[in-house]
């Protein structure tokens, strides 16, 4: 019998070029964004594994790094952002911070030093509901522009503007309930 | 009776917005409402709650050998019981008469005083609440640092941030052995920190702690919050069970920020701790419940949207939220901050394991159907004023702790 364990697969090579041309190269020469499905996109996890069954028992228990998708949902494509290596710190603040030690074992929970930086997650395509939507490269270059405007935006703005979300919150709620409070009773509470 | 009275009128005004509490309490923002939207309410009496646990694995597997060898013995499933009970919360609004002459006509007022102060009132019981539910079970709202004069500078995390103005608060020593006494807030500054009273109770000095009102004796019991639930610790009681004697089950993956400001990989690390614990594709149902502060140092890192474009842009994106959701994330999981969370932590939460155990959801006070009560002046006679209350009873429970992972001690950005 053949299980089907994962499905992969990989970003058409027309997309992968627009992307790199929207978002620029990187010092290594590699595209700054790219786009990865699910499924294919592993990275390294390390530590105690507890391994379950599909009713959430445990079956067992390993000290151990595994190469696993990196990122959930299985079925989406992921765009990507290159993160350069010193936004990670020195290699040696690097395993002093994941490296976890189970059962004497010493085991670097994100894996080796990303010395080449590393490419991280910044938006998954799915719809409204959440649902899978196609990869399209309109959609692409919007978030890679987006993601790059924003970049370049001082952190003052960024703050103001998570401020006006906060008071636009307020706003609704007030109308809202203000739509509550006039529903509930067309004429004065008291009189 | 021969002459009917004010309150009695009142009380049957008010039902009209009665059944409209609830929509007033609810907002999508507040954890409050998402543990009431996501997560489990259970109906329970005044008794305990009972949460059975499935703590441990049971049984013994190993190669065996079949030709006569020894099979071994076997072991069974641990389980224990988690226990919650109900607390009551009240939230008291007292309105004079002149106010309500005042303002109820259009021609008098632009808005009916009374009303608004229905809707005022559930806001900030709501805030309350949600405020109460960021910390650790025992109701400390802050930790005072330093004392000038009537002015408390507040340590950070939480700051002031969990005080608002007029409140009645109440001080302990450190250890929340020694109730000190309790004073009026009269000025909130949340972003020096501080809180103004208007008499600091006797005995107050640096390190004591501020709880919020009612709460009486040695090691008082509040709402079980996000620090109480999220927590690594292998020491004291969760849900009446003792930590130490399940310490690796009961404690929440915690990764330390070491006071450095947020990163992918401490995100990742904290994220990868769930995967670990509860396999590898179970964390579709995580949110990222931050901060303000630490959802913009998110965005510093520029692997995200930001929201000036959602909030500035003039509609620009509204095509990107007709195709996505349009929500940030944390390495794929959603963000949802708030205005009360810690500053200096990222808590990564399934709700689904979350849930309230309720004896009376949020509603008036009510005496044989009288919600609202006179209020009586020094002689005895009526005071013309009138009070009503808003009451609710609930705890917060959390039945799988390792279910979610948290980043502490995380550098608050600068400017905040």
């Amino acid at each position: 019998m053949i299980r089907v364990t994962r499905e992969i697969h990989e970003a058409p090579t027309a997309v992968r070029e627009r992307i790199a041309r929207v978002g620029g190269l990187n010092r290594f020469g590699e595209p700054n964004f790219r786009v990865a499905w699910g499924g294919s996109r592993l990275g390294w996890i390390g530590g105690r594994w507890t391994d379950r069954d599909a009713n959430g028992n445990t079956i067992r228990e390993s000290v151990e790094l595994r190469y696993v998708p990196k990122y959930l949902p299985l079925d989406r494509w992921h765009i990507e952002r290159w993160t350069p290596p010193e936004k990670y710190g020195a290699p040696e603040n690097w395993y002093a911070q994941t490296v976890e030690t189970e059962d004497g074992i010493r085991v670097p929970a994100l894996g080796p030093y990303p010395s080449r930086g590393e490419y991280e997650h910044c938006f998954t395509l799915e719809d409204a509901d959440g649902e899978f939507i196609p990869l399209t490269p309109a959609a692409c270059d919007w978030i890679v522009r987006a993601i790059e405007w924003s970049r370049r935006q001082p952190p003052a703005a960024s703050r103001a503007a998570i401020d006006a979300r906060e008071s636009r919150r307020e706003r609704e709620w007030d109308r809202a309930a203000d739509d509550i409070m006039d529903d509930a009773s067309s004429a004065p509470i008291t009189t | 009776m021969a002459q009917m009275q004010n309150a009695q009128s009142v009380a049957l005004q008010l039902e009209k917005v009665r059944d409209k509490l609830p929509l007033l309490y609810e907002r999508d923002d507040i954890l409050l409402t998402m543990i009431q939207q996501r997560g489990d309410v259970e109906r329970v009496s005044s008794r305990n709650m009972r949460l059975p646990l499935q703590i441990r694995p049971g049984g013994k597997a190993g190669l065996a050998n079949m030709d006569g060898g020894d099979l071994g013995r076997g072991s069974g499933t641990v389980y224990d019981v988690a226990q919650v009970s109900p607390i009551f919360f009240r939230h008291a609004v007292e309105i004079t008469k002149l106010v309500e002459y005042a303002s109820n006509a259009p021609e008098k007022a632009v808005e009916n005083a009374a009303k608004r102060e229905v809707k005022n009132a559930m806001a900030q019981f709501r805030s309350f609440l949600d405020k109460v539910i960021q910390t650790n079970g025992n109701g400390v709202l802050g930790t005072i640092s330093s004392i000038a004069s009537n002015t408390f500078t507040m340590a950070k995390p939480p700051g002031s941030m969990l005080v608002y103005y007029n409140q009645t608060i109440q001080v302990y020593d450190p250890t929340l052995t020694t109730n000190r006494g309790s004073c009026n807030v009269t000025a909130v500054d949340p972003f020096g920190s501080t809180i103004t009273v208007d008499s600091v109770p006797a005995g107050t000095s640096a390190n004591d702690v501020i709880v919020h009102d009612g709460l009486t004796g040695a090691q008082p019991v509040s709402l079980f919050g996000i620090l109480y639930h999220q927590s690594n610790a292998t020491t004291g009681t969760w849900l009446n069970l003792n930590r130490a004697t399940y310490p690796v089950e009961l404690a929440t993956p915690r990764v330390n920020g070491n006071n450095s400001a947020l990163t992918p990989g401490s995100v990742r690390l904290a994220i990868n701790k769930v995967r670990k614990a509860l396999g590898s594709n179970q964390v579709n149902k995580l949110i990222a419940y931050t901060s303000l502060e630490q959802e913009h140092q998110w965005e510093q890192l520029g692997v995200t949207i930001s929201q000036i474009i959602k909030e500035g842009a003039g509609g620009r994106a509204s095509d990107l939220d007709l195709l996505f959701t349009g929500e940030k994330s944390m390495a794929g999981v959603p963000i949802k901050s708030s205005i009360n969370a810690n500053q200096s932590r990222v808590d990564f939460l399934d709700l689904s394991h979350w849930g309230r155990a309720v004896m009376q959801d949020i509603d008036f006070y009510d005496v044989g159907g009288q919600t609202v009560f006179p209020i009586y002046g020094a002689s005895g006679g009526l005071a013309s004023a009138y009070i009503f209350y808003f009451v609710t009873g609930f705890q917060v429970w959390n039945e799988v702790p390792r279910s979610g992972a948290y980043i502490d001690n995380l550098a608050i950005p600068s400017g905040y």
